[in-house]
């Protein structure tokens, strides 16, 4: 059964979860304008720069597609902060109930243990699946997550690839692929500190 | 833990007051709880902050079932009042608390739903307890600004909330006021510097004069009784409040 402080930790936990989903929200926006610049710069470079047109697109709509995904996610956390607050609410409720059963005279001790120490107990494993159920399907999102930003770092590599043969604009292509590269990278590490704040929880 | 002591007693018609609790830590300030039981029923005044829910819990069951309690009276709607509201309808769910209507969006944060709450008007009202019928007084602004104290006619006792309220020393802890003029001297400063309003102080003292009372209960401190009763409300009337000083 987790305790307080137990609960108090899952609150900790979502809290830093959050962070690192604004932190991947903040970089796919900054990859969706990167995009729409390159898609521009592509249309500049006519036709040597058709593949990298094409790459532009997909990493365009690769940046759409996270940032939907970020917003589940983070969805899916504020409701583990109603989840947890439940339970931490409901451990409060029990550390009460147990110093009164301490300090009640046979009767009322009878009385605490009679009416409330099962409904409490079923409550406590009721929030406590509901807390696993939702860290299943965290744990899920996070790794479809990290699937989509798979991709996006091959298509990453694959315009890098492309500016090579962008002409006259190559250089230019060769900078904006590089900068979807490290900014694709930076998302996953922000996708592996997620995992380990999962991992965390499991290990809890 | 607490002990509930009889105050009270005409046949089936009580009061107990649940006091002093000799483990209670010194950084929650002390409080008197009151149990006004007629037959099978019970309303439960002030019931206390959520930390003293068991001490309470244990001195009232060995007098009364809890499940029993069907009324709880919030005098306002502090934390040291009422923040055990929960607590008690874990044991009965289906018990109302009576506040003033200013508080019955606020209190809910301490427990209860919108079938828990019975709002007070600001003229007061009857609430009926087994066989009895009490009367919610107004006392607003003394302190909080929906504010009320709980008369019982047959018993004669009114239920102060925190008007006679004294912060009292350690070692002096007597149920009833001794000497009162020892006594006074712990409720000055509480009283000058809580109660906000000279007007309402006023209003108060001709209200409660026109009460036939035995015993005037606070929820911190002791209860005056008999003549004390009269000389503390007269020594109210006459006491500058609403002032930031000592």
């Amino acid at each position: 059964m987790k305790s307080a402080r137990g609960a108090g930790g899952e609150l900790r936990r979502i809290v830093r979860i959050n962070e690192e989903i604004k932190s991947v929200v903040a970089t796919a926006f900054k990859i969706n304008l990167m995009a729409m610049n390159a898609i521009f710069l592509a249309k500049r470079a006519g036709q040597t720069a058709l593949g990298f047109g094409v790459l532009s697109n997909e990493l365009r709509r690769f940046a759409t597609d996270l940032q939907q995904q970020m917003v589940v996610l983070r969805e899916m956390t504020y409701g583990s902060v109603a989840t947890v607050t439940g339970l931490l609410k409901q451990t409060q409720i029990n550390r009460v109930i147990d110093r009164a059963r301490k300090e009640a005279s046979a009767e009322g001790r009878k009385l605490i243990d009679e009416i409330l120490l099962k409904r409490h107990a079923e409550a406590m494993l009721r929030h406590e699946e509901q807390i696993a159920a939702l860290n299943r399907r965290l744990t899920q999102m996070i790794a479809d997550t990290a699937q989509l930003v798979e991709l996006g770092s091959v298509l990453a590599r694959s315009a890098k690839i492309e500016a090579a043969y962008g002409g006259g604009f190559s250089s230019s292509l060769m900078q904006v692929s590089s900068d979807f590269e490290r900014t694709i990278g930076e998302i996953q590490r922000s996708l592996e500190n997620l995992t380990k704040h999962q991992v965390q929880e499991s290990a809890a | 833990m607490k002990t509930a002591q009889v105050i009270y007693e005409d046949g089936s018609h009580k009061w107990h007051a649940i006091v002093r609790d000799p483990n209670r830590q010194d950084y929650l300030i002390d409080t008197n709880e009151y149990l006004i039981v007629a037959g099978d029923d019970a309303i439960l005044l002030d019931p206390g902050g959520s930390e003293i829910f068991p001490a309470v819990f244990s001195a009232l069951s060995t007098c009364f079932d809890p499940r029993k309690v069907s009324k709880l009276f919030a005098s306002h709607q502090d934390p040291d009042i009422i923040s055990s509201l929960s607590m008690w309808l874990e044991f009965n769910p289906e018990a109302k608390c009576y506040v003033s209507w200013l508080w019955t969006s606020f209190v809910p944060h301490f427990g209860g739903d919108k079938d828990t709450f019975v709002p007070i008007p600001d003229g007061g009202m009857d609430i009926i307890v087994g066989s009895q019928r009490l009367q919610a007084i107004p006392a607003h602004y003394l302190h909080s600004s929906g504010n009320f104290h709980l008369y019982d006619p047959k018993a004669k006792i009114l239920f102060s909330g925190d008007i006679g309220t004294a912060l009292l020393p350690p070692g002096e802890n007597s149920l009833f006021v001794e000497n009162f003029d020892s006594h006074i001297r712990h409720v000055e400063t509480f009283h000058r510097r809580w109660m906000g309003s000279e007007r309402a102080k006023r209003d108060w003292c001709t209200r409660v004069s026109q009460l036939d009372i035995d015993m005037l209960c606070p929820q911190h401190g002791s209860i005056y009784k008999g003549a004390d009763v009269k000389r503390f409300i007269d020594w109210f009337a006459h006491l500058e409040v609403g002032v930031l000083k000592s």
